[in-house]
């Protein structure tokens, strides 16, 4: 095959493999501008509107259509999603930092704790249900479902800070160490600023996996429902499209998030090398 | 002249391997020592353990009177220059100089007046006048050099350790910082130990050179010692400029595998009897010269010969296929032209000869 065809086929190949990735996600942000409420989720659309978006946040005449239920699991599901993301990048770069020194037993607590990332959700979760049933414990979506959160998070943040430990060069570590800094200003003044990329990919990761986490909190989360549980609690009813928008506002959310991400990097990144005034001045 | 660092019996083991094997030395105050050594040979463990970044299994380390071995690195008072330089990459020229004032554990510098000098003193002191607000990775390698250097200096260590300072700069360069340590180190009063691969930048450097061989300290001498008499045949391998001779002493000669030699200079004991003549102490003569009275010699096929500017090289095989090398300074006489896979005669004094047995 000529180097044109294999050009053609790869082209291909990528749209194929975008249409699947974002089809998808396109009929649905399509599908949440039908009319309502009469229109419901499919094709075609009989008008396009804005009705379910206004819904979503009440602003439409009631109609039998109730409103989604998902106020306060939103709420709960950014705080739990904001507490995991610190507990878990606080553990990942502390723990990260230990690995950087072989110490006993090292290769077994590495396994212990990726191991949180590999089990089966669904298994993690109901065996939190049993554990706490049987310790008495109340399931809550601060409580055991935080831990299970943290649990899943860990390792990510830990194989992210690991890997930036991995380029990190030690010299200028011990450069400091020989100018007579301790280790614990070395670690705030040299090693963090220089990390701190990672770090926030570190956090990036543990608060979108907390955030959209189902299978975990579908046992261990007892009564107060997070947003991925509220939602799906409402496709047992019936779907309308007023999901799809609320789909589409935390599509929007999201890429926000990443928004907010690229801005801290690159500021992060510019600031390693933009001419600076004295800091200590 | 008043010894600041004292090492006995440093022992360091990576593994099975001992990177250090019962090292002891005595460092003289204010001077510059160069420690000479192949890649291998613990050199830049030796300065690691020194400075603390790396824990002997036994032995002593005295500093100003001290013992130090147990001391974490920044209590220590040693600075350390990096052979990548090891820069703070998200501070400025200015930062970098300024952090270690600020920040050290033992009377940091707080007044910002204070070390706004000492920083514009030491920026000065090193040449780096100008680029007080650049980030470092906008300065060149010499540049960077200097503010690891200035880094250091500025805290006023009563010594610093450098490792392989000068080999990540090109030759230019490297030629003209070797002078510029010197006088940096001259005006600061400080003890410069600097470990390098390149005999010349040792013996260039160093009042004091050390050698160190197969994690042992082989020879401490001033230069001229260190190049006109190495203590082993292992040292003057090293110095890069003798021709090394196996053999057995055998009365008044020495009995190589390529002929009988004669005897006449230094006589060092040594555990492998081996016969050294340095590169430019040896004349090439005709196939059938005779010798004259004191001389001794071998004959050598041509190989080829290399032009390095001041002096030729001109390479032979022995009777057993070894590597026979000549250095001929053109200063002394224009260039002779040989015959390849010609036979000749090389002849040279018996007292320049060096003999191990």
């Amino acid at each position: 095959m000529n180097a044109n065809g294999i050009k053609l086929g790869l082209a291909f190949y990528t749209t194929l493999f975008l249409v699947f990735l974002y089809g998808p996600l396109v009929v649905l942000a399509i599908l949440s501008f039908q009319t309502g409420p009469e229109g419901g989720p499919q094709f075609p659309i009989i008008e396009w509107s804005t009705y379910w978006y206004k819904h979503l946040f009440g602003l439409t005449p009631p109609s039998r259509i109730a409103p989604l239920p998902i106020e306060e699991g939103l709420v709960r599901s950014l705080v739990l999603a904001v507490m995991t993301m610190i507990v878990s990048t606080v553990l990942g770069v502390t723990s990260a930092q230990a690995f950087r020194t072989r110490f006993k037993g090292s290769g077994v607590v590495f396994y212990l704790i990726v191991l949180g990332m590999m089990v089966p959700g669904v298994l993690v979760g109901l065996g939190m249900a049993l554990v706490a049933n049987t310790l008495g414990i109340d399931r809550h979506w601060w409580g055991t479902t935080f831990v299970l959160h943290v649990v899943y998070t860990y390792p990510f943040a830990f194989l992210v800070m690991l890997a930036i430990f991995n380029r990190f060069d030690p010299s200028v570590e011990e450069a400091a160490w020989s100018l007579g800094v301790t280790p614990a200003r070395t670690f705030r003044k040299i090693t963090f600023p220089l990390i701190f990329p990672g770090v926030l990919s570190a956090m990036l990761f543990a608060f979108t996996l907390s955030y959209d986490e189902f299978s975990r909190t579908l046992f261990a989360s007892g009564r107060d429902l997070t947003l991925p549980l509220a939602i799906y609690g409402t496709f047992s009813v019936e779907v309308h499209p007023n999901v799809f928008a609320f789909g589409v506002l935390t599509t929007l959310f999201s890429f926000a998030l990443l928004g907010t991400y690229a801005v801290l990097m690159s500021l992060s990144v510019r600031r390693a090398r933009r001419v600076l005034v004295q800091e200590d001045a | 002249m008043t010894a600041v660092l004292h090492l006995r019996n440093v022992v360091k083991q990576y593994g099975d391997s001992r990177a250090l094997d019962g090292v002891s030395l005595s460092l003289p105050d204010n001077s510059y020592i160069s420690l000479l050594g192949p890649s291998g040979s613990g050199k830049t463990t030796l300065l690691r353990v020194i400075a603390g970044f790396e824990q002997p299994e036994a032995g002593e380390i005295r500093f100003q009177g001290a013992r130090i071995d147990a001391l974490p690195p920044h209590q220590r008072g040693i600075g350390f220059v990096f052979q990548n330089f090891a820069l703070f990459p998200h501070l400025s020229v200015e930062q970098n100089i300024a952090f270690g004032l600020t920040n050290r554990a033992i009377d940091p510098v707080t007044d910002g007046e204070v070390v706004r000098r000492k920083v514009k003193d030491m920026i000065a002191l090193v040449g780096l006048t100008g680029l007080e607000d650049r980030g470092v990775s906008q300065i060149s390698g010499g540049q960077k050099q200097r503010v690891a250097l200035a880094r250091t200096l500025v805290t006023e260590p009563k010594m610093v350790l450098l490792d392989e300072p000068l080999g990540a700069l090109d030759a230019n360069l490297r030629t003209r910082m070797r002078s510029e340590l010197r006088s940096i180190r001259e005006r600061c009063g400080v003890t410069f130990l600097h470990v390098t691969g390149s005999e010349t930048e040792a013996l260039a450097m160093g009042d004091t050179v050390l050698v160190l061989d197969r994690a042992r300290i082989a020879q401490q001498g001033d230069a001229d010692t260190i190049y006109n008499r190495p203590s082993s045949p292992a040292v003057a391998r090293f110095l890069n400029c003798y021709n090394l001779l196996p053999g057995q002493v055998s009365g008044e000669s020495f009995v190589s595998s390529v002929g009988t030699l004669g005897l006449g200079g230094l006589r060092q004991t040594a555990a492998n009897p081996t016969y050294a003549i340095r590169y430019d102490r040896v004349s090439i003569r005709a196939k059938d010269a005779a010798l004259a009275d004191g001389e001794t010699g071998i004959d050598g096929t041509f190989i080829a010969s290399e032009y390095t500017g001041s002096a030729v090289n001109a390479f032979f095989t022995l009777a057993d296929g070894s590597i026979f090398e000549v250095e001929q300074h053109l200063s002394h006489a224009a260039p002779s032209t040989f015959e390849p896979q010609a036979a000749y005669r090389l002849a040279w004094k018996k007292e320049d000869a060096l003999v191990y047995a």
